[in-house]
Formats: structure tokens, C-alpha cells, sequence
């Protein structure tokens, strides 16, 4: 989300729990609305949690018309290979007096040609989704990962300190500035 | 949500406690390994020996075409659907007791499908040519067989090993990311690598979130048709007591069965070796043996009723090879597994049982001793009394075959082993998850309490006054 | 593979009978009354074969190689003895001999099991085995109901002291370890009776009686009788003729109670091979 050659200005703030985290982020949404103040935010957490997520705003990941779309090539591309591989050995497919394409042992092979290509166009998804893999962020706070939320807040330089007082008024434990 | 227990562990902690199992191993660990990494080379020696000399080492014979390594097979693929059932179907049923042992059981359902898939490359009789089963072009067109269900086999481990381990990956990810946060050395490097930058960010957990429920929704049928399709070896031949249509459900119960099994006994190892008895509590070996037990009726049901079509088949060829397992030669196989199996899990009928964690660690051992008999009484009986009553006869596994056994189970243990020094045995993100919503609940739940007692007390007053 | 050469595979297959326009089925009919049970028949596809001798010791194992094997079954003596019966020793009369090999199934169970495809069907009416793409996975000798598939377990050729690989038949392969085998109603033979048909300007018909197989050949009572089941005139098609077996039916619908029958035809397989059954005299 960043323009190539202007620098983003970011604040990073850890905060204890996901209360103060949700009120930190409706603020500063509120505050955007007033005065358009904030050009992003972003929320570091160890666990998800729907709600805060939510205020946030919409995030338009379709990993579901990945996944259809995956498992029906698969079954596909399974069904075929069973069948080309019949008609390419055309003279040996009288076996037990059976079918050159038998459907009922095709059935097997295209169901999990199916769930695998499901499988993996999901993972692909999901890679594409997430924006992973990438490189870690210098300012990115090991707390993170432990038992602390952060909020990284990315603004304009001259607003920098309406946001940093939002952020203190909620209790942030540390706050970072990073310019990049 | 009636479970509070475990709402009071600190984030934090959780990541110490797990953290602390990654440190350096002990010596006890070494020694374990190191009789593993013996019983693998014994069995690298007996695959050595045969591939020199022919299957005819492993005593095999006509009609006993097939014994301990296609039961060994299924053995092992059987044990590999405990950790999808763990991970997928009570992640679709949003059950929490989950959250604190799926990450073994996953481990333990891709090291199940990776030593299973030694045994079809060495019950072939010309391994050297075994890469002709799979489907690759060549300048002769040749193709493999797709109407045989050993086919059908290799292409559903196929899909099974890569789904169960990319699940496994990718449930690992925010794991990996805790642990590269405190890691140092070539370990950093490992966990910077495989955890992809993951910061925990919303859209990041979001697109997770999706995904994973989605991978645990085709992981669930896939589950069920892998064993059916292993079931299938069987149920598609003419063989008497193979050809049988209640057996891929049979199998995938069986399976869930011995999965099940080998989950207590892991979920016992574990919570002793590196004392995750906060997170590992009764109260979820209470609930894990009730899964337990409903599953063992179910495989019950499924053995017994099996006994019973066969009986009323009037099929000659059926009833000589059902007779000739309980009275005949393998009858002690057959036995032992009613014993282990049928028998042995009703001690998880009563509550006190259950709580007793080293209790519930042998009658896990015995109910798999009970399936792997289970597995080796489906193979031998039915080949030893077929059709052709001139080729009859009785063959028990040689030292080859029994070696290769063992050696299995050491290649398993082998890897699990390096695992949980590897990589965190316990998933920290989805403990942490159990205990925020169990203290959200918790709270909830109190304020309710009070509630009521204020409403009453109002009540009261207005009664009095 | 053409478009059309595909579409003409295809409607030759979905025709009702795939072998209608084929001009041999190969079949046989043994007559287990003639049968003595001496075993030349045996011996004769041994050395016709390449089969390898494994020695009692491997024998006592199971890991014999006879293609044809002569089964021997006790059965009670019918009717009551006139002598005293002790208990060890069995009355000559008990004795019942079956000559067991590859019956050749037109519904061949060991057919589609095969996960490399090394078997198949051929228009000849015949089970081939394809040893060169056997890898040995030994799903075929499960699935059949006769046993009469044989696993090399060992390398039993390997240590044969000069000149007795002299003794090999040059018209077939010896197999390797891991490989299946079973009987090929001695297929080498018939190629060969073909060719010297094509050579004499009528390929598409080799005479009745040309084509004899090792055992055939062998036997000292002519108990086995090999032919073209599609020719009219054989001695096969006849015999199968008068004792009314047909080739695909699991349930035979005759008029009479005649002696021919099909070993486990009940299970569908289509054996092309009909036993005649012994004529027992019970009342002597």
C-alpha cells in the first residue's frame, strides 16, 4: 500500500490486552473520519480475534472461489489421466472381462485428483491472501508473538503527534517510531 | 462452556513451558534415539538381505503371497487418520479440547503415512522397479493400471501425505513464528525460513483462518476415502473374507481406533517427559478416551456384524475361512485381538480409569497390540484357507519380516522424536486462543451469576418489604 | 493413436462378444477318468518351460514352481468296504487325482489387479503374463481362486553348473526373482504352429491336432485334449459339446447329468478348461 519513492512514516504501539486494542483502533477510526488523519492501520496479534478485526474494515480474500475452482480441475485433470492412460494401452485392457474406461474404479482416482488440487490451490490462496512470505519488519516486536497486541499506525509526519496521544491515552506499553 | 479449568494460564508462560521443550534433550532422549536409529539399520540389514536373495527369506510362500508387510501397511496407515480426525473433524466441530494435543497427533498422522510407505516399495519383488507404478510419460506409452486398487492406493497416500503434512505446515506457522522470536543460531535461520515472515497481522490471520478450516474440510472425506481405498486392496479381490462390503468402513474404523490409541499413549509420554500437565489435563484425557470408547463400539460393531453376514452368506468358500479363524492355526491371532480389542477397552467405561493417566497409557499399548493383530488376522486366515483346498497351508512371519516390523516402529518413534525437539509439540497460538475464550466465558458466566443473585436479592427485599 | 484408430478400438470393444471375430479360443478338456495321477504331464512342462526344479527342501516351503501340478485328494470310499479298514491306511479307490493349471478365465480376477498391468486378456482366448513388467506386488496370485500363479521367490537359476543350461528350452525366457509366472498353454508352441501356418499360406487357420501342448503330448492315457474351442470340428469343441458346458455361463443348463463340469465356474470366472469327473463304480 505504499507509494514507491514517498517515505511512510509508521507508528508502532504495543498495547496489554484486545479492550484497549479495540478502543485504540475505533478511535483512531474515528479520528480519520474527523479530521483524515491516518493512512492505515494494521493489527499484530498471537491470536485473532474477529471482533477488532472487524473495525478494521472489510478485507476481500475469496479463497473459497480458489479452492472450487482447484477441485475442479483436479477431478478433471485425475479423470482424464485415468482415461488417457486406458486408451494409450488400448491392448491390454481386456482384463477380467471389464470396461476399457471403468467409471466405478475411475470414481476413485478422480476423487482424489479432486481433494488435492483443492488442497493445494487453497495453500496458493492463502500465500497470495496473506501477502506471505515476506520479510519480517525491523520494528515488528517479539511481545507480539507472546502475549501483547500491536498496532502499527501509519500516518503523515505532521500528525504524528495527534496519533502518538491517542495511543498513550489507551495505555500503550511502548511505542516505536519508524520512518521507511 | 462448563470446562473453566486451564482460564488462568498467562499467555507468556504458555510460551515458556513450550519453549523449554525445544532446549537441549537429555541423555535419555539420546539412548531412545539412538535404539531406534539401531532397529532401523536392523531393518535396513533384513531389506538388504532380502533384495539380495528374494522374497522367499521373509518365508512367504504360495498361497501366503501377502503377510506381515501389507498388514504393516495398513497398520501404519491406520494410525496416520488419528491426527486428522484430531485436527480436522473436531476443528469443523469446533471443539477446544483439541487445541492442546492436535499438533502431536498431526505430527504422528505424517510419520505414520512416511513409514507405511516403506512397506509396499519392500513387499515388491522387483523394488528396483518400482518407480513403473506411478504415471509418468515414456517413448512406450505404457501407463499403469488404474483399474487395480493397489493403484488406487498410491494415488490416495499420495494426496494424504501431501495434504496431512501441508496441514500440518501451515496450522505450524504462527508456531514457527513464536519460535523464531526466540531462537538463536542455525535454529533462527530454520524458523525465519519456514515461518515466512508471519507477524500475526489481521489479514494475515484472517486468509489463515480460511484456509486451514478449508484444508481440515477436504482433509476429512480425504481421510475416510484413503483408508477405504486401502480397505479396497482387500474388498475388491475374490479372496474369501477379504471380499467383503462392510470392509472400508471396518478399516476407517479400525483406523480411527488404533489412532485413537496411539494418541494416549503419546498424550501420556508426552505430558510426563516435558510436564505439560496445565495443558494436558484429565479433563481432556477424560474426553479423549470417551472418543476413544465410542470408536471401539463402533469398530466393535463393524467386526462382529461382519461375523454375522458371513455367517448367513452360505457361502462355502466364507464360512471354512471364518470357522478356520477361531479353530484353526492363526487362532491365537484372532483371539489376542478380541481380547485386546473388544474386551480390553470397556476399562475406559469407568470415570476412574479414565483420570488414571499411567492406566489409560497401558490399555493404550494393549489396544494396539490388539489392532495391529487385528491387521495381521485379516491377512493370513483367509490366504491360508482358499478356495483351492490343495494349496492350504500355515505360514507365521519369519525373522525377516519381523525385523522389518520392529524396524518400522523405530523409524516412527525415530522421527517423532526429532520432531518434538524441533518443533513445538504443543500448538501455542490455539492454547492461547482456549484459554482467552475460556476466560471470556468464564467472566461471562460470572457476571450472569451475580445477575441473578442481585435480581434475587431485589426480589427478596421486595418480598420482605 | 489416431482419432479413428481409437473409435475403432472402442466399438470393437463395446461389441457384445469383444472375441467374435477372433478365430481361436484356446480351451482344453481333461478327463479325469483316464487320469492316473503319474505326474509325466508334470514333468513334460517342466522341461518344456524352463521351470526350475527347487529341491524338497524349498518344496516343504511353498515355493514350488510347477505350472501343472496333480492334485491328490482323499475322498471316502464309496459304497461299503468288503475288507477291514484300519485307520492310517486308505483303500486305493480313495484316491482322486485333478490335474491343476492356469484354467486361462475369459473373467480372469488376477486380470485388473495387476497395478502395472502386466496381464491382460489376449484375443486368443489366453491369460498372458508379461514378465518383463512384473514387479512382483503378487496381487494376481491372490486374487486366483485356483492358486495356479507361481512367484519366483529365489533366483533358482542362478547357480547352474555348465553344460546343464543346455537343457533350457531356447523358445521361452527363464524369469528373473520377483517376477509371477503360470501357465501359458504353451504359447511358445503355438506361435510357432503359427508361423509354419503363415508360412504355408493359411494363417489364419492352424489345423486340429498340430498344436499340441507339453502335456498333452506327455500324457500316456490322453486324458488332456487341446484345441480351438471356435472350430466346430475340434476334439475340444466337441468334447465340450457333448458333456453341454458352455464357455460363458457361471451355471451350466443340461439336459442330462453329464460328467463335464468347470472347477469354481460358480464364481464367474470363465474357465476354459472342463474336468470330466471320474465314473465311480459304487457298487463293487
Amino acid at each position: 500500500m505504499s507509494v514507491r519513492r514517498r517515505k511512510k512514516h509508521l507508528l508502532f504501539a504495543t498495547f496489554e490486552d484486545f479492550d484497549e486494542a479495540r478502543d485504540v483502533v475505533s478511535e483512531l477510526k474515528v479520528l480519520d473520519l474527523k479530521e483524515m488523519v491516518v493512512e492505515n492501520i494494521e493489527l499484530y496479534s498471537p491470536i485473532e480475534h474477529p471482533e477488532v478485526e472487524e473495525i478494521l474494515g472489510e478485507f476481500h480474500q475469496p479463497i473459497q472461489r480458489f479452492t472450487f475452482f482447484g477441485a475442479i480441475t483436479g477431478a478433471v485433470c485425475a479423470f482424464l489421466l485415468v482415461a488417457a492412460a486406458a486408451q494409450s494401452m488400448f491392448t491390454v485392457q481386456p482384463q477380467g472381462g471389464k470396461a476399457v474406461i471403468p467409471l466405478p474404479a475411475d470414481i476413485v482416482v478422480t476423487y482424489e485428483g479432486t481433494i488435492l488440487f483443492g488442497v493445494l490451490s487453497t495453500l496458493a490462496a492463502f500465500f497470495i491472501y496473506s501477502g506471505m512470505p515476506h520479510r519480517l519488519r525491523k520494528y515488528y516486536s517479539q511481545k507480539v508473538s507472546e502475549d501483547q497486541i500491536g498496532i502499527e499506525v501509519q500516518m503523515l509526519p505532521e500528525n504524528k503527534e495527534k496519533v502518538r496521544a491517542v495511543l498513550e491515552k489507551f495505555g500503550a506499553l511502548e511505542i516505536r517510531e519508524v520512518t521507511q | 462452556m462448563t470446562d473453566y479449568s486451564m482460564k488462568d494460564i498467562e499467555w507468556a508462560r504458555i510460551n515458556k513451558d513450550v519453549l523449554t521443550s525445544l532446549e537441549s534433550p537429555r541423555m535419555a532422549f539420546w539412548v531412545v534415539l539412538a535404539v531406534c536409529a539401531f532397529l532401523v539399520l536392523c531393518g535396513a540389514a533384513a531389506e538388504a538381505y532380502q533384495y539380495k536373495e528374494g522374497l522367499g527369506v521373509a518365508l512367504m510362500d504360495r498361497p501366503h503371497f501377502w503377510q506381515l508387510y501389507i498388514s504393516n501397511f495398513i497398520f501404519w496407515i491406520g494410525m496416520s487418520h488419528s491426527g486428522t480426525l484430531l485436527s480436522a473433524v473436531l476443528l469443523l466441530t469446533k471443539a477446544d479440547w483439541r487445541k492442546p494435543i492436535y499438533r502431536f497427533a498431526e505430527a504422528m498422522t505424517l510419520f505414520s503415512i512416511l513409514t507405511a510407505a516403506i512397506f509396499p516399495v519392500i513387499h515388491l519383488g522387483r523394488v528396483w522397479n518400482l518407480y513403473w507404478v506411478l504415471p509418468y510419460p515414456n517413448e512406450r506409452t505404457i501407463w499403469p493400471n488404474f483399474r487395480s486398487p493397489l493403484l488406487w492406493d498410491a494415488s490416495a497416500i499420495f494426496t494424504y501425505a501431501t495434504s496431512s503434512a501441508l496441514f500440518l505446515y501451515v496450522g505450524m506457522i504462527p508456531d514457527l513464528a513464536i519460535c523464531r522470536d526466540n531462537a538463536k543460531g542455525w535454529r533462527k535461520k530454520l524458523y525465519t525460513t519456514l515461518s515466512l515472515g508471519w507477524m500475526g497481522r489481521a489479514r494475515e490471520w484472517l486468509a489463515f483462518r480460511k484456509a486451514y478450516v478449508l484444508m481440515g474440510c477436504f482433509l476429512v472425506p480425504l481421510a475416510v476415502s484413503v483408508h477405504s481405498i486401502v480397505a479396497s486392496d482387500f474388498a475388491m479381490s475374490i479372496v474369501p473374507d477379504w471380499h467383503i462390503t462392510s470392509f472400508p468402513p471396518y478399516f476407517v474404523a479400525g483406523a480411527l481406533y488404533s489412532g485413537c490409541a496411539a494418541i494416549i499413549t503419546l498424550f501420556v509420554m508426552l505430558r510426563y517427559v516435558f510436564k505439560f500437565e496445565a495443558y494436558m489435563t484429565t479433563e481432556i484425557m477424560d474426553k479423549v478416551a470417551k472418543l476413544t470408547f465410542a470408536i471401539a463400539m463402533v469398530w466393535n460393531y463393524l467386526n462382529l456384524s461382519e461375523y454375522a453376514s458371513i455367517w448367513y452368506s452360505n457361502d462355502m468358500f466364507e464360512h471354512e475361512v471364518l470357522i478356520q479363524k477361531f479353530i484353526g492355526p492363526y487362532w491365537p491371532v484372532v483371539w489376542g485381538m478380541l481380547l485386546c480389542s473388544t474386551v480390553a477397552p470397556f476399562a475406559m467405561a469407568f470415570k476412574k480409569f479414565r483420570h488414571n493417566m499411567w492406566g489409560m497409557f497401558w490399555l493404550s499399548l494393549v489396544i494396539q497390540l490388539g489392532m495391529w493383530l487385528e491387521r495381521f488376522q485379516i491377512v493370513s486366515p483367509s490366504l491360508a484357507s482358499n478356495h483351492e483346498p490343495w494349496t492350504w497351508a500355515v505360514v507365521w512371519p519369519g525373522t525377516v519380516q519381523l525385523t522389518l516390523t520392529l524396524a518400522s516402529f523405530g523409524w516412527f518413534t525415530m522421527l517423532f522424536l526429532i520432531f518434538c525437539k524441533m518443533f513445538p509439540s504443543v500448538s501455542m497460538y490455539e492454547v492461547k486462543e482456549m484459554v482467552f475464550h475460556r476466560r471470556e466465558a468464564s467472566s461471562r458466566s460470572e457476571m450472569e451469576d451475580l445477575e441473578k443473585v442481585k435480581n434475587d436479592m431485589i426480589k427478596t427485599e421486595e418480598g420482605l418489604a | 493413436m489416431g482419432l479413428k484408430r481409437m473409435l475403432e478400438n472402442w466399438s470393437d470393444f463395446r461389441k457384445r462378444d469383444y472375441y467374435e471375430n477372433e478365430p481361436y479360443m484356446w480351451g482344453m478338456a481333461i478327463d479325469l477318468n483316464k487320469c492316473i495321477g503319474c505326474g509325466a504331464c508334470v514333468t513334460a512342462c517342466y522341461a518344456e518351460n524352463n521351470l526350475p526344479v527347487v529341491g524338497e527342501y524349498h518344496y516343504g516351503r511353498g515355493h514350488a514352481m510347477h505350472w501343472m501340478r496333480i492334485e491328490r485328494y482323499w475322498d471316502e470310499p464309496e459304497g461299503d468296504a468288503d475288507i477291514d479298514i484300519k485307520k492310517d491306511a486308505y483303500p486305493e479307490r480313495g484316491a482322486h487325482y485333478t490335474p491343476m493349471l492356469c484354467q486361462q478365465c475369459n473373467h480372469a480376477p488376477c486380470e485388473p489387479v495387476c497395478p502395472v498391468a502386466a496381464t491382460y486378456h489376449s484375443p486368443d482366448g489366453l491369460n498372458t503374463q508379461v514378465y518383463n513388467r512384473c514387479v512382483g506386488s503378487r496381487y494376481c496370485g491372490n486374487n486366483c481362486p485356483y492358486k495356479v500363479r507361481y512367484f519366483n521367490f529365489f533366483n533358482f537359476w542362478k547357480e547352474l553348473p555348465h553344460p546343464l543350461e543346455m537343457q533350457l528350452n531356447p523358445d521361452l525366457s527363464v524369469r528373473d526373482k520377483g517376477v509371477m509366472e503360470k501357465c501359458t498353454f504353451c504359447v511358445q508352441r503355438q506361435r510357432a504352429a503359427k508361423d509354419a501356418a503363415e508360412d504355408a499360406g493359411h494363417p489364419e487357420y492352424v489345423e486340429d491336432g498340430i498344436i499340441q501342448t507339453a502335456c498333452q503330448q506327455t500324457c500316456p492315457t490322453q486324458a488332456i485334449v487341446f484345441g480351438n474351442l471356435k472350430d466346430p470340428k475340434s476334439e475340444v469343441a466337441t468334447l465340450w459339446r457333448e458333456h453341454e458346458v458352455e464357455l460363458n455361463r457361471y451355471e451350466q443348463d443340461k439336459t442330462k447329468d453329464f460328467r463335464g463340469y468347470r472347477i469354481f465356474e460358480e464364481l464367474n470366472v470363465e474357465p476354459c478348461i472342463v474336468y470330466m469327473d471320474r465314473v465311480r463304480d459304487t457298487e463293487a
